[in-house]
C-alpha cells in the first residue's frame, strides 16, 4: 500500500491533499458501514454480535439479512458512482452518468420481462431465484451489443454518436417496458413500480457474493485506464498523439461501465442520481484528475448508498422507503444548488 | 361553473344512489371486475354476460367470452361496439372519465360496493341477483351454497377472536422487499373475515416492508399469492430461500401460496379459502 503511495506520488498524478480526502472519505466508508449493520428494526448491536452475546435468531438475522443488504448497498452505490465517474470522463460531459448509454434501461427491460411474464418459461431448478437479477444482465448485455454494434465496436465517428445511439437505445427499452406494463396485472404492477424505485430488500449472499466477483475486478480494470482518462480531456485528436489507443479505452470504459451498472440494477433496481451527483462532489472537493477522481467515487458512493439504505429502512418503519426516491429526492435539489453556486462564481 | 358543479353533485349523487334495482333490459351484461363474474357463474346466469374485463379469469370458461380489456382502464369505445344493455362494475373500475361517458350516454351502469368483509360478499351476490332480475333465484342459491359456509366461518372467527393469531399477506417479492397488505386493503379484510389480525400496523395499502421487520412483526401465518412464489420451484423452497423461515409462521410450516382472486376477490370463493384458513390457524 505504501509503495503504490509513494508510487503515484512520484508519478505526480495524485497530490498529497487528495490522498488525505480518500483516507477521509475511508473513514466515512467505515463509519456509514458500521452505522448500516448496526442500525435497523430489529435491535442487534455489532459489539453483542462481536463477543457473542446475542441470542441465534439476532446472530442469524444479522448474518442472513442485514449483512448482505449493507454490503450489496455498498457495491452497488459504488458501480454508479464509478460508472457516472468514468463515463463523464470518457464523454468529456458533465451531465453523463450511467443511464445516458441506455445500459440500465436495458437491464430494467430484462428485470421487467421476469416480473410481467414471470419465468414459467425457463426451467426453475436451474435458475431459482438467479432468474430476475440473470435476466437484467442479459438485457444490460444487449443493450452492449447493440451499442458495440452500432459504433463498430466503440471506435466509429466519435462521441457524439455513441450518445445518439444511446438515446435511442433508451427509447427502445422504454418502449419494451412501456409494452410489458401495460399488459401487466395489477399485484404485477405494484411489484414493477416498487422495483423501477429502487431496493435492496431481495439482497441475499447467493446473489451479493457474485456480484463482488465480477464487480472488483472491473473496479481494478478501469482504475490504470485513469490516466489515460486524464489525457482524454485535452481532445480525441491530442490524446491520440500523446499516445493513448483512444478505441480501446472506450471500449473499456463501457464495457466496464456496463458489467458494473447491469449487475446493479439487475440486484437492485432503479436507482437515480448516485452516479451523476457523487462524482461531482467528489470533484468539488479534491480535483479532477481521474487518479484521485475514480477511487474517491468508489469509496464515497458507497457510503452515502449505505446511507440512503440506513434511511430508507428506518424512515417509515415498519414500511420501506424506496432507497431510489430518497436518492433522487436529496440528489436533485443538491444537484440544482450546486449548479446555482457554479453559475455565480 | 356553478352549472358544472351541480353536474358534478348529480353525477356524485347519482354515483351513491347506484342500488340494487333491478335493471329494465339485463340481457346483454358486461362485467368490470372478477368478483362479479365469479357471482354470475354462481348464479348461474352466464348465459347473459356478453364480454369481461381481464380480471375475470375465474371459472376458466370466463376467460373465453370477449374482453375490455383492464378493469381500471377501460375504453368507452371499446364497450359501446360490444351494444351492452348492463354494465356491472367493481368499485374499482375506471378511469372516471370513462365512466362518466358511458353514463352520459344512458346504459345502466352500476358500481357495486364493497367494503371486504362477510357482509358485502352476501350484499354483492344478492344485490347482482336483483339487477339481473332473479332475486328469489339467488336467494335460494345463496343459501343452498354459501351459507352454512358462512355460519361456520362466522362461528370459527369469534372463537378465533378469543387468542388473536398474526398473519400477514404477501403480493410478492420479486427483486424488491415483500410487498405486503397494511390496513384499509382487501387482504386485511380477508384476515379480519379469519378472526386473526394483521401482522402489519402502521400504514395503510400495499407497501414494501424490509426482511428485518417481517421478522420482528414475528407473524403466525403467511399468506402469499401463487404468482409471488412462481419463481421457485416449490413452497418448501420458498420458505428456505427466504427470510420467512424465522418467523413463527416459518416455523410451525403455516406458510401458503393462494390464488390471489380465490383469496382476496371477495366473490363466492373466498368464505371458502377464509374457512379453511381459519381452521389451521390456531
Amino acid at each position: 500500500m505504501f509503495e503504490l503511495i509513494s508510487k503515484f506520488n512520484k508519478l505526480k498524478f495524485i497530490n498529497n491533499l487528495q490522498l488525505l480526502i480518500i483516507l477521509i472519505l475511508v473513514v466515512v466508508l467505515f463509519i456509514s458501514l458500521y452505522l448500516g449493520i448496526s442500525l435497523g428494526s430489529f435491535q442487534i448491536s455489532f459489539f453483542d454480535y462481536l463477543f457473542g452475546n446475542d441470542s441465534k435468531l439476532q446472530q442469524r438475522v444479522f448474518e442472513e439479512i442485514r449483512l448482505p443488504r449493507v454490503f450489496l448497498a455498498g457495491i452497488v452505490g459504488a458501480s454508479l458512482a464509478l460508472s457516472g465517474a468514468s463515463l463523464q470522463g470518457l464523454f468529456r460531459n458533465p451531465l453523463a452518468d450511467p443511464g445516458l448509454i441506455g445500459v440500465s434501461a436495458g437491464a430494467a427491460l430484462g428485470a421487467t420481462l421476469v416480473i410481467v411474464l414471470g419465468s414459467s418459461w425457463v426451467p426453475s431448478y436451474i435458475f431459482g431465484p438467479f432468474i430476475l437479477p440473470l435476466s437484467a444482465i442479459a438485457g444490460a448485455a444487449f443493450v452492449i451489443y447493440l451499442l458495440y454494434l452500432f459504433t463498430k465496436g466503440f471506435g466509429y465517428s466519435g462521441i457524439t454518436y455513441m450518445l445518439l445511439v444511446g438515446i435511442a437505445v433508451n427509447a427502445l427499452a422504454s418502449v419494451g417496458i412501456g409494452i410489458l406494463t401495460f399488459i401487466s396485472t395489477d399485484s404485477e404492477l405494484r411489484g414493477l413500480t416498487f422495483w423501477t424505485m429502487g431496493s435492496f430488500g431481495a439482497a441475499n449472499w447467493l446473489l451479493v457474493l457474485p456480484a463482488y466477483i465480477f464487480i472488483i475486478p472491473a473496479f481494478i480494470w478501469l482504475l490504470n485506464s485513469a490516466r489515460k482518462l486524464d489525457l482524454l480531456q485535452l481532445g480525441e485528436p491530442e490524446a491520440i498523439r500523446l499516445g493513448v489507443d483512444v478505441r480501446s479505452l472506450k471500449f473499456k470504459v463501457i464495457i466496464t461501465s456496463a458489467i458494473v451498472v447491469g449487475i446493479s440494477v439487475s440486484l437492485s433496481g432503479m436507482i437515480g442520481f448516485v452516479g451523476l451527483v457523487v462524482p461531482h462532489l467528489v470533484r468539488l472537493i479534491g480535483g479532477v484528475n481521474h487518479n484521485y477522481l475514480i477511487p474517491a467515487s468508489i469509496i464515497f458512493g458507497s457510503s452515502i448508498m449505505i446511507i440512503a439504505d440506513l434511511l430508507s429502512r428506518v424512515l417509515i418503519q415498519p414500511a420501506e422507503l424506496p432507497v431510489g426516491l430518497l436518492t433522487s429526492a436529496i440528489g436533485a435539489p443538491f444537484f440544482l444548488w450546486l449548479i446555482l453556486r457554479v453559475k455565480k462564481t | 361553473m356553478d352549472l358544472k358543479k351541480k353536474i358534478l353533485f348529480f353525477i356524485f349523487v347519482a354515483e351513491l344512489a347506484a342500488d340494487c334495482e333491478q335493471a329494465v333490459d339485463p340481457t346483454r351484461v358486461i362485467v368490470a371486475g372478477g368478483s362479479l363474474t365469479e357471482i354470475i357463474f354462481f348464479l348461474g346466469e352466464e348465459s347473459v354476460l356478453t364480454a369481461v374485463d381481464i380480471t375475470s379469469n375465474y371459472p376458466g370458461s370466463a376467460t373465453s367470452l370477449p374482453s375490455i380489456g383492464y378493469v381500471r382502464a377501460l375504453s368507452t369505445e371499446g364497450i359501446l361496439s360490444l351494444n351492452p344493455t348492463l354494465i356491472l362494475g367493481e368499485e374499482d373500475m375506471g378511469p372516471p372519465l370513462v365512466v362518466d361517458q358511458i353514463k352520459s350516454t344512458g346504459i345502466d351502469l352500476r358500481v357495486i360496493e364493497e367494503d371486504y368483509s362477510l357482509n358485502s360478499i352476501k350484499n354483492k351476490i344478492i344485490c347482482v341477483a336483483k339487477i339481473l332480475g332473479i332475486e328469489k333465484k339467488g336467494d335460494q342459491i345463496f343459501h343452498e351454497k354459501l351459507n352454512s359456509t358462512i355460519i361456520d366461518l362466522q362461528a370459527l372467527s369469534l372463537f378465533n377472536q378469543n387468542n388473536l393469531k398474526k398473519v400477514l399477506i404477501i403480493l410478492n417479492m420479486d427483486g424488491t422487499s415483500p410487498i405486503v397488505a397494511g390496513k384499509n386493503t382487501s387482504a386485511n379484510g380477508f384476515i379480519e373475515m379469519m378472526g386473526a389480525e394483521n401482522a402489519v400496523t402502521g400504514f395503510d395499502g400495499w407497501k414494501p416492508v424490509g426482511a428485518e421487520s417481517i421478522i420482528q412483526m414475528n407473524p403466525d401465518m403467511v399468506i402469499i399469492t401463487e404468482r409471488g412464489i412462481r419463481n421457485f420451484e416449490s413452497i418448501d423452497e420458498f420458505i428456505e430461500k427466504t427470510s420467512l423461515g424465522f418467523t413463527s409462521a416459518g416455523k410451525n410450516g403455516k406458510i401458503f401460496a393462494l390464488d390471489g382472486m380465490k383469496m382476496l376477490g371477495f366473490g363466492p370463493r373466498s368464505p371458502d379459502t377464509a374457512l379453511e384458513l381459519a381452521k389451521i390457524i390456531n
